[in-house]
């Protein structure tokens, strides 16, 4: 197979499947496990409390210090465990990178490194059967703090409580870290239950970018089939195309400069022909320093530093987020409105598609030069249930005519303006 | 053969990588650099100068006085040289599919893109517009707003603040407590005079050097350089630039700050007294410190766990040595509601350790494992780019680096352990919720 990736897709057990991807560019291998969860309020803060407390300990592994020292003699294997959401599902990722056996002199260590992850994942450290107390408790105070966090960095803030204002009566607005009033009433025994629950009705896909042969394949099905019963069936996001209210939310804090956030809804669904061409109006409208919006709020008003647009493909919705002075709040607005309007009427050039194409065509050719990028690529497919090669992406998106453009930038509509303002200058 | 005659060309091997490096040195006295990645699509190239913030007293170029420019100059120009007569060169790189970019350090300015497609071109315009400044009095002004917003936006990142204030309280004299972008009264001053001459001082090809990442050709790179390169800088003069004399010591022992922020942050800064060397020596110093924060405060360290299980730290926390050709120092960094009692527990453990000596076992693992995430750096071209324009100008082949853990000992960990932490050399900065 001669393209530019290519995913060999096993199915290993019900709801479970092995993706292998060969490449041999790397200095390292690596496995990506992802456990695929609905997102919804009641269990998103145990979801999130989750991760920390497998990090704790396993089995073999006692404790945090175990398993760091463990990975440091697996020649410094990066384990990397978190939690976010992709459109209405919540997902719990496990990564562990290692350096290639021929460059450390150990030519079949990955199986330990393998070993250890299905370790880490299906045999943590409990006590009387459940997990440890003490662990379950730091690591409450220790989620406490990073949802307190939240407000640290005031740009990732300002983009959430959008979302957040924007989708309130939607399941996407649920906040991928949980919640602080949730922490109370969770336990040792209910979050013990709520894993094994997950374990097993999750969708896993089981991402593996490196070298490999027969052998590999067959060790890793070994290491990671396990039987299951009732596997869970996640449905598709609901696209809300229709406004519902229109949203206007101001916030005041004690800072410099101000953050502004956008949010439009789309009617375009990622499956639909007209998919393509949103993304292309997205990009020539936010896309990077070429695009509308820098060009005008940037470089010629001077108001903002940055200014982006973004969509999120599993909800059809478009962020636009700039820092800006409280006082430029209108005359910002305006120009966006105004940019907006000019995607809507078709006034851009045919040069600014090509550019768009481009831009667009550079960063999915980047794809296969980061082993991490591979899986959640690949992840991206499964997600969408969509089967296409890299390449077909890219032919598809080479056919994007200029009235595809204009029909996806006219289901653009404004649903929530948020504003986190400067108390200082009011 | 390029141009009629032979360049002097260099190949340079690694066995640990398996990677490979050409160099050659243009008439202009510009240095190229060419790292192989076959199998790539992504190709980036890094065009730099030794020229950061930390460079703001020198006397320019056929002039005879030393002169000092405003605060967040080398920033300004790099903002600036973006600018061309006929707009601004992102619409040009856009046109063909390549993301541009530029990053202004204490030490040096880079200029940078990444593509998959369209490499030559890309390489010719980022040559063209890097030496090709176009300042007016008008662009000038109207950058000084963008500017102001990006500095506002640091000011409300309270992590940014925490590490700055600790560079502040460390530092006397040194330049690198200035920030790097100025502040909004400094770039208030600049000027498209001041900016001019900033930059024929510093942007001498002799000054800078060129980077190049991933599956590209030797031959067809030199060509294209050599074909759009400025041949017309004084190619004789010598950058005087002037540092002030730092003392020992640190200024303030405790620096504080509100913002913002949901916990206090906390930065402790150790100076290094031990500076004023480059290359290898460089080198092996930074890697040994590297390491040695590493077995006191990484995450498989007892110190950090018992902190960590006391609910003192989370998974923040951790030490970092940088520094550079005339200073240094090590940050160890977090957040904490008690910094102080942090900071008590940190000199007390460094105390405790003078006495008893450090592990052999921690420094055996803790040298594997910095091995093993080195080497794996080396799949990422931004990577490989970034490290090698850095310690090129410390006068390193960072092809190399690998090859110094192999010489470094646990004797010289504990040698560099008892030097660098030698007592008062430290300040702790604090940045507290309003």
């Amino acid at each position: 197979m001669n393209a530019l990736l290519y995913s060999d897709r096993i199915n290993i057990g019900k709801g479970m499947n092995l993706n292998l991807i060969k490449s041999n560019k790397f200095k390292s291998n690596l496995i990506s496990i992802y456990l695929i969860m609905p997102l919804n309020r009641k269990e998103a803060t145990m979801n999130a409390l989750i991760p920390l407390v497998l990090k704790r300990g396993t089995s073999k592994q006692t404790t945090k210090l175990d398993i760091e020292r463990k990975l440091e003699e697996l020649y410094g294997s990066n384990l990397n465990i978190n939690i976010n959401k992709r459109g209405e599902r919540h997902v719990l990722r496990f990564t562990i990178e290692s350096p290639k056996g021929s460059f450390v002199r150990e030519e079949d260590y990955f199986l330990e490194v393998v070993k250890f992850l299905k370790e880490l994942i299906y045999n943590p450290y409990l006590e009387d059967g459940i997990f440890s107390h003490k662990y379950v408790e730091q690591e409450k105070e220790i989620l406490k703090r990073a949802i307190e966090g939240k407000i640290n960095d005031k740009r990732v803030y300002a983009v959430d409580r959008c979302i957040e204002e924007m989708c309130k009566n939607e399941k996407y607005s649920v906040y991928e870290h949980g919640y602080i009033e949730d922490l109370d009433n969770i336990n040792k025994v209910n979050l013990y239950e709520r894993y094994k629950t997950i374990l097993d009705t999750s969708p896993i896909e089981i991402f593996y970018v490196g070298e490999y042969d027969d052998g590999f394949v067959g060790r890793l099905n070994d290491i990671f089939a396990v039987d299951r019963k009732d596997v869970l069936d996640i449905p598709r996001e609901k696209i809300a195309s229709i406004i519902q209210t229109k949203n206007m939310v101001f916030e005041e804090m004690d800072i410099n400069q101000g953050k502004l956030v956008i949010g439009y809804r789309s009617s375009v669904a990622h499956e639909d022909p007209l998919y393509n061409p949103l993304l292309i109006s997205n990009h020539i409208l936010g896309g990077g320093p070429n695009g509308k919006l820098f060009r005008t709020v940037r470089e010629k008003e001077s108001l903002a530093y940055y200014i982006n647009s973004r969509v999120y493909k599993y909800k059809s919705i478009m962020l636009i987020d700039a820092g800006i002075d409280s006082i430029n709040f209108e005359k910002t607005i305006e120009i966006i409105r105004k940019e907006i309007d000019d995607m809507k009427n078709g006034d851009f050039t045919d040069e600014d598609i090509e550019i768009s194409k481009k831009g667009l065509i550079n960063s999915m050719k980047s794809i296969a030069d980061s082993n991490y990028l591979i899986g959640e690529f690949f992840l991206s497919k499964v997600l969408s249930n969509d089967n296409k090669l890299l390449e077909g992406d890219i032919e598809d998106l080479l056919k994007v005519k200029r009235d595809d453009i204009i029909n996806a930038s006219n289901s653009l509509s404004l649903d929530t303006i948020y504003f986190l303002r400067n108390k200082k200058t009011e | 053969m390029i141009g009629g005659k032979v360049l002097d060309k260099r190949v340079y091997k690694n066995d640990k990588t398996k990677e490979e490096t050409i160099f050659t040195q243009l008439d202009s006295g510009l240095k190229v650099y060419i790292i192989q990645k076959k199998g790539y699509n992504k190709k980036h190239a890094i065009f730099a100068t030794n020229y950061g913030s930390n460079d703001n007293k020198f006397i320019p170029i056929n002039e005879k006085e030393v002169i000092q420019v405003p605060e967040g100059i080398a920033h300004f120009l790099e903002h600036k040289l973006f600018e061309e007569p006929e707009g601004n060169i992102f619409e040009q790189f856009s046109r063909i599919g390549t993301d541009v970019n530029a990053y202004t350090t204490f030490n040096q300015t880079a200029y940078l893109f990444s593509c998959t497609d369209n490499f030559y071109d890309s390489l010719k315009l980022l040559i063209e517009f890097v030496q090709r400044p176009y300042f007016t009095d008008e662009n000038v002004e109207k950058e000084k707003g963008i500017i102001a917003q990006e500095i506002k936006m640091y000011e409300d990142d309270p992590g940014w603040r925490v590490f700055f204030n600790t560079l502040k309280g460390m530092y006397f004299e040194h330049p690198v407590k200035i920030d790097i972008a100025g502040t909004i009264e400094t770039i208030h001053n600049i000027d498209k005079e001041t900016l001019y001459k900033c930059y024929n001082t510093f942007y001498n090809p002799k000054n800078m050097v060129l980077v190049l990442v991933g599956d590209i050709s030797y031959e067809k790179a030199i060509e294209v350089i050599e074909s759009v390169e400025r041949k017309d800088f004084d190619s004789e003069e010598k950058i005087i630039r002037m540092y002030p004399e730092e003392k020992k010591g640190v200024l303030e022992n405790y620096i504080e700050e509100s913002l913002i922020t949901s916990m206090p942050l906390f930065a402790i800064g150790f100076k290094d007294e031990n500076i004023n060397c480059v290359g290898e020596e460089f080198i092996k110093k930074e890697i040994e410190t590297n390491i040695l924060l590493d077995m006191l405060f990484g995450q498989s360290s007892e110190f950090y766990q018992e902190l960590y299980n006391e609910g003192l730290i989370d998974g923040s926390f951790g030490g970092q040595y940088s520094g550079y050709k005339h200073y240094g120092h090590s940050i160890i960094s977090g957040q904490s509601n008690k910094p102080e009692v942090v900071t008590d527990k940190i000199t007390a453990y460094i105390k405790t350790l003078k006495k008893s000596g450090l592990s052999k076992e921690d420094f055996n693992r803790i040298k594997k494992k910095s091995i093993g995430s080195n080497l794996m750096g080396f799949n990422s071209v931004e990577y490989i780019a970034n490290n090698f324009v850095n310690y090129y100008f410390l006068d390193f082949l960072f092809l190399n680096y690998l090859d110094i853990f192999e010489k470094i000992t646990y004797e010289d960990v504990l040698s560099r352990f008892h030097m660098h932490f030698n007592g008062d050399n430290y300040v702790l900065s604090v940045v507290k919720p309003v």
